[in-house]
């Protein structure tokens, strides 16, 4: 087997995305298809549908890839005249997977991936300085699978979720004249995925799949105040200007239904439609030790804000072409719906209704296989006004994706 | 071919970018805005005037606006340092947040510049202290040390003032603007508050010139004075601008900060629970028992009553509109007390009430919560007797008293009928100050992208450590007021500032 070589640093930040904070990069053979997911070519399969696993045409496959994601997003305002950008570092999202079938009707994987994320960067001077400077959201997934053939054209597979997570948000307290951060590099969560995988015949593939939510809980959270040491009695912090906190941020549920049909042998359509419970984030609780720096008036520890994030829809359509047995093409486009309207934009995490152009190529030597892919996003621009801030102003986004994987097969 | 039709589908752009909004003046001329008024107009705040407030002030921040539509230099009469105050006047520079006792307390700075005349024509002709007639007032800017110690001249009109003679109006007049603003009247009526009602109602008395400075004006006097000052304006072809009416004192934190009821047995004791729970007892036994006791004989027992140990307890005070009860005091106590202590007890209690709902007690009476009154003005509190608020009444000075503040919101309700109909007459742009302090002063405030405003005293936001005046975001705040109604009225598109952007209170 060929050494693989992963250099990409394990940042798996992304800056916005529509779909919240969900990152929709998981595959790179995938993304070049509009990320649809009924392809069971190897082990990449195993994040979309642990079932897929079984219809790997390999003893043994091994995948491994990264992104480079690059995202601006501007924000202006007409009455005062703001106008500002965002500074954000290239996103960096990973992943890798290993599927071993001993035996024919069943298979066992591991999936490794970072599916939520989100890195914005605003600065510390701008119109939403008191929502956010800069805040970056990590998360890593890791999950061991079954699956096994239930007959020669079904699979049901299931896997658990062990997540690892990462806060760290930092903004202004602009009457007290400083800023505060809340950091939490421990959070945990556990979840499942569950799938079906129907083969019905050999032009036909359909997979059926659910991820459980992942409520990430942060237990170990820091928050840190940077205002005048004369404020931190009156504050309730210690010594150092620091108090602890909780948090829990749910990773939403999401179903997935697609297909992919061979209308030639050469030529692959396919087709995904999401749907991601984004309704579960309805609001944010940061629940502090001592400091009194929260919203409740029974309790001046606990902060509640309302999120009021709604489901979504993904429509996703892409296709490959075998140009010959080492080169493929591949295209597609989808549609990502936002989570929030107009009136409940955060700056935080701003996301966008889009559509998404994808593009890519598969070359294969003999068992190693090399995949890469671009997208391009194309962002309607919002006029928002979120009354529970007093926040308004128009926000238009700038988004591209590349992505480099890796897959290895042995029959 | 694809990628257009999804692109235009899709419009990632704006409508129009900020970058190329057009800024447009209207019906108005920017190019020589002059700035009427007082304190508030000249960005005075932490009770001084120094040159980063004079920077922030509201004028200021409607300039640099009105740059972007033919607006001209606005130039204002800059102080010579950051602290503000005259070294040579006896006026203490500007109040800054240190640590006094344990707790956060606004301390003034020593000025360390003397009163220094500048010249020049200045755009922003706030004048800090100024009551409507004022403006009218010729040798309102006499340089001479005399007249400005006996108060017939303003060291802060005497700055910039053209000539020992002239009045803010003339100097007003000379400059010859394309527009103005006024905002007048709030030291008209502020003057007696901020003494705790010691002046005098003037409302009938017509001849400001027999006013001491702690009076109420009489309304027709400041409606004829901002009258004189818009035809004044008027005879220079200066016949476009804004104007602006009072809020009310309710809504100010100087008035709002100390509630009525204060002395907890923890301030009491100096931050010390249980001796102030003693103390309460001590109090009660020796004092407040005792005059409970005589007061409820005399069928005045509601004036004062026992403290609490529970709750909150108000201060004693002394209200000159009560029966007074020195003798009847008096004459109960004398064989309990002595004839000697018993007349004492008379003439310091005769008229001694507790504070109630309806008071409002001034943000400085707090100095004086259980210290010594000045033995001079007071030689019969002595000894216990001599704990202000707490064993001797605070007196007229601390407290505002609901007559006194019947007076002045009548006075303030007359004031702004006659700004809105001057407004009117005259065909200006009006501000309604007081519906905005009103809105502020709600318990939720108003925010500004995320960032909550509310009177609340250092920690609000919008009012700066003398509780009277704005903070560098309080007056951008106003200023979009300003902005809001002269594009209301004269179809300008002057854009609004971000108030977040200016400055707040320091902490140290």
């Amino acid at each position: 087997m060929k050494k693989l070589l992963i250099t990409v640093s394990l940042l798996a930040g992304i800056a916005v995305y529509a779909g919240g904070f969900r990152v929709s990069l998981q595959g790179v053979k995938q993304l070049a298809m509009a990320h649809t997911s009924a392809h069971a070519d190897d082990a990449s399969v195993a994040f979309f549908n642990p079932a897929g696993i079984s219809f790997i045409p390999a003893k043994f496959s091994i995948v491994a890839g990264g992104f480079a994601v690059q995202t601006k997003v501007n924000y202006q305002n007409r009455e005062n005249l703001g106008n500002y950008n965002t500074n954000n570092p290239l996103g960096t999202p990973i992943y890798a997977a290993v599927a071993y079938k001993p035996v024919d009707n069943f298979s066992l994987g591991f999936s490794f991936t970072t599916p939520f994320g989100s890195t914005i960067d605003w600065g510390s001077d701008w119109a939403g300085k008191e929502l956010v400077h800069k805040m970056s959201l990590k998360s890593f997934f890791f999950q061991p699978m079954v699956s096994v053939k239930l007959a020669p054209w079904v699979s049901l597979g299931a896997s658990y979720i062990y997540a690892k997570g990462q806060v760290d948000w930092t903004r202004s307290i602009t009457q007290l004249g400083g800023t505060m951060n809340i950091k939490d590099t421990e959070a945990k969560g556990h979840g499942f995925t569950m799938g079906f995988y129907f083969r019905p015949d050999e032009k036909l593939d359909l997979s059926v799949a659910y991820r459980s939510p992942v409520d990430m809980k942060a237990e170990k959270g820091i928050a840190t105040f940077n205002v005048s040491p004369t404020l931190y009695p009156r504050l309730g912090l210690d010594s150092q200007g620091k108090d602890k906190f909780k948090a829990t941020l749910p990773l939403v549920e999401e179903y997935t239904l697609a297909a992919s049909y061979q209308l030639t042998p050469q030529w692959k359509v396919s087709a995904d439609f999401n749907y991601t419970l984004w309704s579960q984030y309805n609001r944010l609780i940061v629940d502090f030790e001592n400091a009194v720096v929260g919203n409740q008036i029974a309790d001046p520890t606990l902060s509640i804000t309302p999120k009021n994030f709604q489901n979504t829809k993904t429509l996703r359509v892409g296709t490959e072409y075998h140009f010959n047995h080492k080169i493929a093409g591949r295209a597609g486009w989808y549609f990502d719906e936002s989570p929030y309207s107009n009136n409940w934009f955060i700056p935080e995490t701003p996301s966008f209704n889009m559509n998404v152009v994808t593009a890519g190529l598969g070359l294969k030597f003999g068992n190693l296989g090399i995949d890469l892919a671009g997208a391009m996003a194309f962002a309607k621009h919002r006029v928002f006004n979120n009354t529970y801030y007093n926040f308004s102003g128009q926000a238009k986004l700038k988004a591209f994706y590349a992505g480099l994987g890796l897959s290895y097969n042995i029959k | 071919m694809v990628v257009s039709v999804i692109l235009s589908s899709c419009k990632t752009d704006y409508d129009t970018d900020v970058a190329t909004l057009v800024i447009t003046s209207g019906e108005a001329d920017f190019s020589n805005y002059v700035a009427l008024g007082n304190s508030l107009t000249s960005g005075y705040r932490d009770d001084a005037l120094f040159i980063n407030a004079q920077e922030e002030s509201y004028p200021n921040i409607i300039a640099q606006q009105m740059k972007r539509a033919g607006g001209g230099t606005f130039t204002q009469p800059l102080m010579l340092d950051n602290i503000g105050g005259f070294s040579n006047l006896n006026m203490m520079g500007k109040l800054t947040l240190k640590v006094v006792d344990g707790d956060l307390s606004p301390v003034p700075t020593p000025a360390t510049s003397p009163f220094t005349p500048i010249s020049g024509a200045f755009n922003n002709m706030g004048v800090p202290g100024a009551k409507s007639f004022h403006l009218l007032v010729e040798g309102y800017g006499n340089p001479d040390l005399h007249e400005i110690g006996s108060r017939r001249s303003n060291p802060y009109f005497a700055r910039f003032a053209s000539s020992p003679l002239t009045s803010v109006l003339k100097d007003a007049m000379a400059k010859k603007p394309t527009f103005f603003s006024l905002w007048i009247g709030n030291n008209d009526v502020l003057s007696y508050a901020t003494s705790g009602g010691v002046g005098m109602d003037r409302t009938g008395n017509l001849d400001p010139r027999t006013y001491g400075y702690e009076d109420i004006t009489d309304p027709q006097v400041l409606k004829a004075s901002i009258k004189g000052v818009l035809d004044g304006l008027k005879a220079v072809d200066a016949t476009k601008g804004v104007i602006a009416n009072i809020p009310n004192v309710e809504n100010i934190p100087f008035f709002t900060t100390i509630p009525t009821n204060y002395l907890t047995p923890y301030v009491l004791g100096k931050k010390n629970q249980a001796q102030g729970e003693v103390m309460i007892d001590q109090l009660n036994q020796s004092l407040y028992g005792v005059l409970n006791q005589v007061l409820t004989q005399l069928g005045h027992g509601d004036r004062i009553k026992p403290l609490s140990k529970t709750k909150a307890n108000p201060f004693l005070m002394k209200d000159e509109t009560l029966e007074d009860l020195s003798n009847q005091i008096s004459v109960a106590l004398s064989p309990v007390l002595g004839v000697q202590t018993a007349r004492v007890f008379g003439m310091i209690f005769g008229q001694a009430r507790q504070t109630k709902e309806g008071d409002l007690i001034l943000l400085t009476t707090k100095n004086d919560i259980g210290k010594q009154p000045d033995k001079q003005q007071y030689p019969y509190a002595q000894q216990p007797l001599n704990a202000y608020g707490i064993t001797f009444p605070l007196q007229d000075k601390h407290v505002l008293i609901p007559s006194e503040i019947t007076a002045i919101k009548n006075a303030t309700t007359a004031y702004n009928t006659h700004i809105k109909q001057l407004a009117d007459d005259y065909g200006l742009a009006f501000v309604d100050a007081n519906a905005k302090m009103k809105s502020l002063s709600q318990n939720s405030g108003i925010q500004f992208d995320g960032v909550r405003y509310t009177t609340s005293f250092a920690t609000g936001g919008a009012f700066s450590l003398d509780a009277v005046h704005l903070t560098g975001r309080g007056y951008a705040v106003i200023a979009n007021e300003f902005i809001h109604a002269i594009n209301v009225r004269y179809q300008s598109t002057l854009p609004k500032v971000n108030p977040n952007k200016y400055s707040g209170i320091q902490f140290p």
